[in-house]
């Protein structure tokens, strides 16, 4: 690894903006995601910061299963934000569609639209879970 | 049970109805069934005269050979007034109430969506409230609709994602 990569990827691991999105979660995620972000739990001591555009945004957060009503808008997101990006899939439902798979309005988890990079269960998925889940992603960079 | 009384007695007395039409299962609810024919006026009557001047919802029913239709009316004491009528399932059609209740117009936009009902004279407007790429002849709240077979339209920009490098590995 070349020493400019190499700090590079030093910065991006110290620093990682993320950007939430709801695909149509039931709003249980969401608050778990900000009770992560928020000083009890934290995610801000690994550099993680919640930016409120796509195009500042390293990771997007996605929770809950894809509707076909979003499906488009989250491509349009994910296609807004520069290389090299990563997805998180917050939640059972963002994992696989969970309840809501099979149903007609549900075309099924963020992996039937986007790549993901990390999927993080639970019902909703507990903040300890999501700082977890963002640690071993930003882990996984360092390779 | 007085005023729910009252109501049944002035509905009776103005449109002739038998008295098994009206249901008042518990204090301040009332059910109503009324054909198709009828439902106009004593619908007006409801609103005008009796002073049901809040509508809460509508809601469809697939009944297998006909579509039931439920509008619920209230007053500002709590009463609900519920007025069910049925229409054939092989001409579902209704007319508009959005001269009386503007907020009608995204519930019969669902029963458009949602059971294949026509509305006449519902001004035009989006879809609602199933997504932009969804067929037009696919009803998903009817009883005999089966989601297998069922092509849905691609999205736009859906072709060029997957190449794209997105870091699929998994952490």
């Amino acid at each position: 690894m070349g020493l400019t990569k190499k700090i590079v990827t030093w910065a991006r691991i110290k620093s990682p903006w993320i950007i939430h999105f709801n695909t149509g979660a039931c709003n249980a995620c969401d608050i778990e995601i900000i009770a992560a972000l928020t000083p009890r739990y934290d995610l801000e001591r690994f550099g993680v910061l919640l930016k409120g555009t796509p195009r500042h945004a390293d990771i997007l957060v996605c929770s809950g299963p894809v509707t076909r009503q979003i499906e488009d808008r989250l491509i349009r997101i994910y296609e807004q934000m520069a290389e090299p990006k990563f997805v998180i899939a917050v939640g059972s439902c963002a994992c696989s569609g969970g309840v809501f798979s099979g149903c007609y309005n549900v075309k099924g988890g963020i992996n039937s639209t986007i790549p993901v990079s990390a999927y993080i269960p639970g019902c909703p998925a507990s903040p300890k879970a999501i700082i977890d889940g963002a640690v071993k992603l930003l882990a996984s960079l360092k390779g | 049970m007085k005023m729910e009384e009252d109501v049944k007695q002035s509905l009776i007395k103005q449109f002739n109805l038998p008295e098994e039409t009206i249901r008042i299962p518990r204090p301040r609810r009332i059910f109503l069934e009324i054909s198709q024919e009828k439902f106009k006026e004593v619908f007006d009557f409801s609103v005008k005269e009796l002073k049901f001047a809040i509508l809460l919802t509508i809601t469809g029913l697939d009944e297998q050979e006909r579509f039931g239709v439920i509008y619920h009316l209230a007053r500002e004491t709590g009463a609900i007034l519920n007025i069910k009528t049925s229409i054939p399932r092989d001409n579902p059609t209704l007319k508009t109430i959005t001269p009386d209740f503007s907020n009608a117009d995204i519930y019969e936009r669902e029963l458009m969506d949602l059971f294949g009902i026509k509305v006449e004279g519902l001004p035009p407007g989006n879809r609602y409230p199933l997504s932009d790429h969804w067929p037009n002849d696919q009803y998903p709240l009817r009883k005999d609709w089966k989601q297998e077979g069922v092509t849905f339209e691609q999205p736009r920009e859906k072709q060029d994602v997957s190449e794209k490098s997105g870091g699929d590995q998994n952490a």
